[in-house]
C-alpha cells in the first residue's frame, strides 16, 4: 500500500494556509483515498488497480489545488473589503471626528457664513484644512493593502456619509416629536424651513470634510493610476 | 451518470451535503457514499467535487469539521451541520422546489418533490 499522505502532499504541493491546515487537508484527503481503495480491493478488484484508481479520478490536480485554495480563502476575500474599505475609513472617520471634538472643547469658534431662521453653516477652517492630511492616511493605508482607487475616494466620502445619513435619520425621525410638541402643524413654510436645514447639514457635514478628505487622497489616486498604465 | 454540469452540481452537493449533514454527522467519504447511494448514482462526488465544496461550505460556517474517531478506530474529520448551515437548508430546499417547477413549466421536467 503507497503513502497516499505522501503522494497527496506532492501533487498539491504548498497551498500557502499555513502548514497545519495543509496537513489537515492532506490527510484527509489520504483518508479518503485510502477508504476508496479499501473499498474496491473488498470488492475484489485487483491490488494494484484498488491502489491507482482513486488516485486516477483526480484528472486535474492543479485544478485541485486551484479549487481548495479558493475555496480556503474565500472568506479572506470578504476580510480583504475590510482592510482596504472598513478600516481605512473607520480611521478616517474616527480621527477627523476627534480632530473636530479637540477643536470644539478647546474653545474654537467656527465662522458662520449663512444664517437663516436659526439655521447655518459652522466653518471650522483649521479642521477642513487638516482633513487632507487625514484624508491622505486613509488613501495611504487603503492603498498598500490593495484597495483600487475607488476604494480610496470612498475612504474619503463614506465615514461622512454614514455620518450624514445618520443625522438624516435623526432628524427624520424627530421631527414629528418636534412639530407634535411644539404644537405646529406641517406647511409650506415649515418644509421650506426643513429643506434648508437639509442644505446645510449636507454641505456642512458631508461636501466639505468629503472634498478636505479628497483633496488629501488625491496624490494617492494619480499616483496608483500612473502605476496601472 | 456523469453528464451533470459542475455548476449545477456544485448548487445541488450543498443542498444534498446540507440535508445529509442534518441527519447525522459524516465524514467526507461516507458523505460521497450516501450522496451516491441516494441519488441511485445520478450525483457522484469524488475528491477533487466534493473537498473543495466541504471547505467552501465550512468557510461560510455551514457546517464544521472536527477530527473524531470513526467506529474502526481511526481518526476522521467528521463533518457537523451548524446552525447557519440548517438556516441555509430550508431556503435552498425552496429555491431547487422553485428551479425544478419552472423547468417542469418550460420543458415538461419532472421531479419528484
Amino acid at each position: 500500500m503507497p503513502d497516499n499522505l505522501e503522494i497527496i502532499k506532492r501533487r498539491l504541493g504548498r497551498l500557502g494556509l499555513g502548514v497545519q491546515r495543509e496537513r489537515e487537508i492532506a490527510r484527509e484527503l489520504a483518508d479518503h483515498i485510502d477508504d476508496h481503495a479499501a473499498e474496491l480491493q473488498a470488492n475484489e478488484v485487483r491490488p494494484e488497480d484498488a491502489v491507482d484508481e482513486p488516485l486516477d479520478g483526480v484528472s486535474d490536480w492543479t485544478a485541485l489545488r486551484s479549487e481548495i485554495i479558493a475555496a480556503e480563502t474565500e472568506e479572506e476575500s470578504m476580510n480583504q473589503r475590510t482592510r482596504v474599505f472598513w478600516l481605512p475609513a473607520f480611521c478616517t472617520f474616527l480621527l477627523s471626528a476627534l480632530l473636530l471634538a479637540g477643536l470644539q472643547i478647546a474653545g474654537y469658534q467656527p465662522r458662520i457664513y449663512w444664517v437663516a431662521e436659526g439655521l447655518f453653516i459652522p466653518f471650522y477652517l483649521p479642521w477642513l484644512l487638516t482633513l487632507p492630511v487625514i484624508g491622505a492616511i486613509g488613501a495611504f493605508w487603503s492603498q498598500r493593502a490593495g484597495g483600487t482607487t475607488w476604494h480610496r475616494v470612498l475612504v474619503s466620502f463614506a465615514p461622512w456619509t454614514i455620518w450624514m445619513v445618520m443625522l438624516l435619520l435623526i432628524g427624520a425621525i424627530s421631527l414629528p416629536f418636534v412639530l407634535f410638541f411644539n404644537r405646529q402643524v406641517p406647511n409650506i413654510s415649515g418644509v421650506i424651513f426643513v429643506m434648508k436645514g437639509l442644505l446645510a447639514l449636507v454641505v456642512t457635514w458631508w461636501l466639505l470634510p468629503g472634498f478636505s478628505l479628497l483633496v488629501g487622497a488625491t496624490p494617492f489616486l494619480v499616483r496608483r493610476q500612473h502605476a496601472q498604465a | 451518470m456523469s453528464g451533470i454540469d459542475p455548476k449545477i452540481k456544485r448548487g445541488s452537493g450543498e443542498l444534498a451535503i446540507l440535508a445529509l449533514l442534518d441527519q447525522e454527522p459524516s465524514h467526507g467519504y461516507e458523505i460521497s457514499k450516501r450522496i451516491a447511494k441516494l441519488s441511485g448514482g445520478t450525483l457522484q462526488f469524488n475528491l477533487a467535487s466534493l473537498y473543495p465544496l466541504l471547505y467552501r461550505m465550512e468557510k461560510r460556517g455551514w457546517v464544521k469539521g472536527q477530527w473524531e474517531e470513526a467506529p474502526n478506530g481511526r481518526q476522521r474529520r467528521y463533518y457537523h451541520l451548524t446552525s447557519k448551515g440548517r438556516k441555509q437548508l430550508a431556503p435552498l430546499r425552496a429555491e431547487w422546489n422553485l428551479f425544478f417547477q419552472a423547468l417542469h413549466r418550460i420543458a415538461g421536467v419532472s421531479h419528484a418533490g
